[in-house]
């Protein structure tokens, strides 16, 4: 699946303020649970820590995919959040993250949802795409700059 | 011209030009081996004319030159990587010796109509593998090899030496003297040889270390010591029927991690006396054969090499790896790097200086096998390595390795940090500081300590002191993350210490068969791997590929995930 089936434009922020990386989860948590009526937010809460419990989402290059799997939730959703200001992710390479991809898919055909995901990492593995993320002006700009990027049509060709 | 300057001016002329050229092709994926033994042989008879077959001083200096080669190559290992490399080794240095000579023998007395003690005795002489030259190979065509096959390799070339000296000494003996080769003489002389070599090398080292640290002389008195003080242990122990080989290596093994002082500049210097070494006896060795005459035994020659290439070293690293946990591909990249180098070569010329009749056709199917082996092997091994997937992504070696006296073996390392590096944009004080301390900070003309706890920025070359064991970790810090180290590693990362059951409910894989409650995904790796896990390993859990990223202690820590495309 691509981005632009994944994300919508409320759920996208630009520039979230003070949050650690705790915060960031529930502040997404909440987002989802406001958004897709029916996911209880602290579901989705326990879900993404429990996931980071395994081992940082971050993948270095301040990107983070915070990802999981939940009952509750019958097609996979996105979340775009960019940083004021880097947080501390405990990331592979130690760098902090300013742009975060959350993915919450259902529990059915996870085979199908691995593929979005790995599809999500080579797209944040991309620098310009990455460059792109973070010089957009406003909510509107990195909602647009994530849903049609050049780099997306390439990986998918 | 005076005779004395026209030797020295072919002498040194020769060895430029082969040295040169070596470089060169070292760059180019060729052997140096290969250059050195090619420009000798075309100095030598059928070439440009150069009339050498003085086979005792040939003799002597590969001695000598073997003697110091196995000396660096003991210092240059370290005592870490016995843990994972040392059991498969010994197999393969012994039994894989025997079991090599014994087909090859049997091969070359069907195939040549040989004696059978003659096509044993060649057998023998082309038994051992020379790793300095595998190790060149892969160094200059920017791999590293995962640790277990890269240990095994490195100290089965250190210790199988003294048995394919040992089988050719005892056939020699056998057909000059008579005799079974199969009784308890044989057995105690085997003892013999493996038992004096080892001790005399330990007790050696230990002493010259001692002797060393208190002399602390100069970077290249101290090669100079060490060589001179190899040679002299080499000399002793073959005098007393030990032998020499071995215990030289064990020398080197023994001073090169007891500290001794022995620190990068001694490395350096002790680099290029390995290198004139080298050098030397190989251009020495290109001189001495008739290139001309080779061709009455070439195409014997080749099949012997072909069969010991195909058949007879796979056979044997099969068979001595088949209780230890290797997989298929590592097993076949050991088989194929069995390379032949420097001590068949010396090796051949024994039969002939004890004037066994028919010597000659030992030699020149010995040369025509090293030759064949070195070209196909030799020139492939980095291809071979990618095709295989033995080789992890090369890390930076560091600028400098100085040893810090009264550190506790503790060693000032310094790297540069690559563009992208993980290091970057991070305070000096925590850089790295899991695994060695961070101490200062080199950019352009400022020298920047940690009181000043500058952020690391690109280009700059920074100083830790710590444990030699903690390179790979630092390297890793300074190193540019490309896609291809990413692509390698996976997308995701875990730690070692989670339940699979946790990891596959997380991605929604199935487990099959079903494993015990509360198992790791380290514990996991130990069970299928069979072994000691090293970076590098993979298994697949559903349609997740795992690949170990690092290991400490033993103990798998960090391990990538990659997800199906």
């Amino acid at each position: 699946m691509r981005v632009r089936e994944l994300l919508t434009r409320d759920r996208t922020e630009h520039h979230l303020e003070g949050v650690s990386k705790k915060r960031l989860l529930d502040h997404a948590a909440n987002l989802v649970s406001r958004t897709c009526g029916g996911i209880p937010a602290q579901e989705v809460f326990d879900a993404l820590v429990a996931r980071e419990r395994l081992g940082s989402t971050g993948i270095g290059e301040g990107i983070a995919i915070p990802h999981c799997r939940l009952a509750a939730c019958d097609a996979p959703v996105g979340l775009l959040i960019s940083l004021d200001q880097p947080i501390d992710f405990e990331s592979i390479d130690g760098n902090p993250v300013d742009l975060v991809f959350v993915l919450l898919v259902p529990e059915q055909n996870p085979e199908q949802h691995l593929k979005t995901l790995s599809h999500l990492a080579a797209l944040f593995n991309q620098s310009a795409f990455r460059d792109r993320l973070r010089d957009s002006r406003d909510g509107d700009d990195l909602f647009q700059n994530a849903v049609s990027s050049e780099e997306e049509l390439q990986l998918a060709s | 011209m005076d005779s004395l300057n026209l030797v020295l001016l072919l002498g040194a002329s020769l060895l430029f030009v082969g040295l040169a050229l070596g470089s060169l092709g070292a760059r180019l994926g060729v052997p140096s081996l290969l250059v050195f033994l090619v420009v000798g042989m075309v100095a030598g008879v059928d070439g440009a004319g150069l009339r050498f077959n003085d086979f005792e001083t040939g003799y002597l200096v590969s001695n000598l030159a073997l003697a110091v080669i196995l000396l660096d190559g003991g210092l240059r290992t370290r005592l870490s990587t016995f843990r994972v490399g040392l059991k498969p080794a010994l197999g393969l240095a012994t039994l894989g010796v025997a079991l090599t000579a014994a087909l090859v023998g049997g091969f070359a007395t069907w195939l040549m109509g040989l004696d059978w003690r003659l096509g044993l005795l060649l057998g023998g002489i082309i038994g051992s593998t020379d790793a300095a030259a595998v190790f060149n190979v892969i160094q200059g065509s920017g791999l590293r090899l995962n640790e277990r096959v890269a240990s095994t390799l490195e100290i089965e070339s250190g210790l199988n030496d003294p048995m394919a000296i040992f089988i050719t000494v005892l056939l020699v003996g056998v057909i000059t003297v008579g005799g079974d080769p199969l009784g308890w003489a044989t057995l105690v002389t085997l003892l013999k040889q493996f038992g004096i070599g080892a001790v005399l090398g330990a007790a050696s080292g230990v002493l010259l270390a001692l002797l060393l640290v208190r002399l602390r002389s100069n970077e290249g008195m101290h090669a100079l010591l060490l060589c001179t003080a190899g040679t002299t242990v080499f000399a002793l122990t073959n005098s007393l029927g030990g032998s020499g080989f071995l215990a030289v290596y064990v020398v080197g093994l023994v001073v090169g991690n007891r500290g001794g002082g022995v620190g990068d500049n001694v490395f350096r210097s002790m680099d290029s006396l390995a290198w004139l070494a080298q050098s030397g006896m190989f251009l020495l060795l290109g001189l001495l054969v008739t290139p001309s005459s080779l061709g009455d035994h070439a195409l014997d020659g080749l099949l012997i090499a072909a069969f010991l290439i195909f058949v007879a070293r796979p056979l044997a690293v099969w068979l001595c790896l088949l209780p230890f946990a290797f997989r298929w591909r590592e097993k076949l990249f050991v088989a194929w790097t069995g390379l032949r180098g420097a001590v068949p070569i010396v090796l051949a010329m024994f039969p002939l200086l004890a004037g066994i009749n028919e010597t000659r056709l030992l030699f020149d199917v010995t040369f025509v096998v090293v030759l064949a082996s070195l070209l196909f092997q030799g020139t492939s091994l980095g291809a071979v390595s990618r095709w295989l997937r033995v080789a992890l992504p090369a890390t930076p070696e560091p600028l400098q390795v100085v040893p810090l006296s009264g550190s506790d073996n503790r060693y000032l390392m310094q790297f540069r940090i690559e563009p992208g590096a993980r290091a970057l944009g991070k305070p000096l004080s925590t850089v790295g500081g899991e695994f060695a301390q961070p101490l200062l900070v080199i950019r352009g003309e400022q020298r920047l300590t940690v009181s000043e706890d500058t952020a690391v920025a690109e280009g700059d070359r920074i100083t830790w002191l710590g444990p030699l064991r903690e390179k790979d970790h630092l390297a890793d810090l300074c190193q540019t993350v490309t896609p291809s180290i990413k692509r390698f590693y996976g997308d995701f990362t875990v730690r070692g210490d989670v339940p699979v059951a946790d990891l596959a409910l997380a991605y929604g894989v199935s487990v099959e068969p079903p494993l015990p409650d509360g198992l790791t995904v380290a514990q996991l790796f130990a069970r299928r791997i069979g072994g000691l896990p090293v970076a590098g390993d993979i298994l697949y859990l559903g349609g997740l590929r795992l690949r170990v990223r690092s290991v400490t202690a033993g103990q798998v820590t960090q391990v990538g995930i990659r997800l199906p495309r």
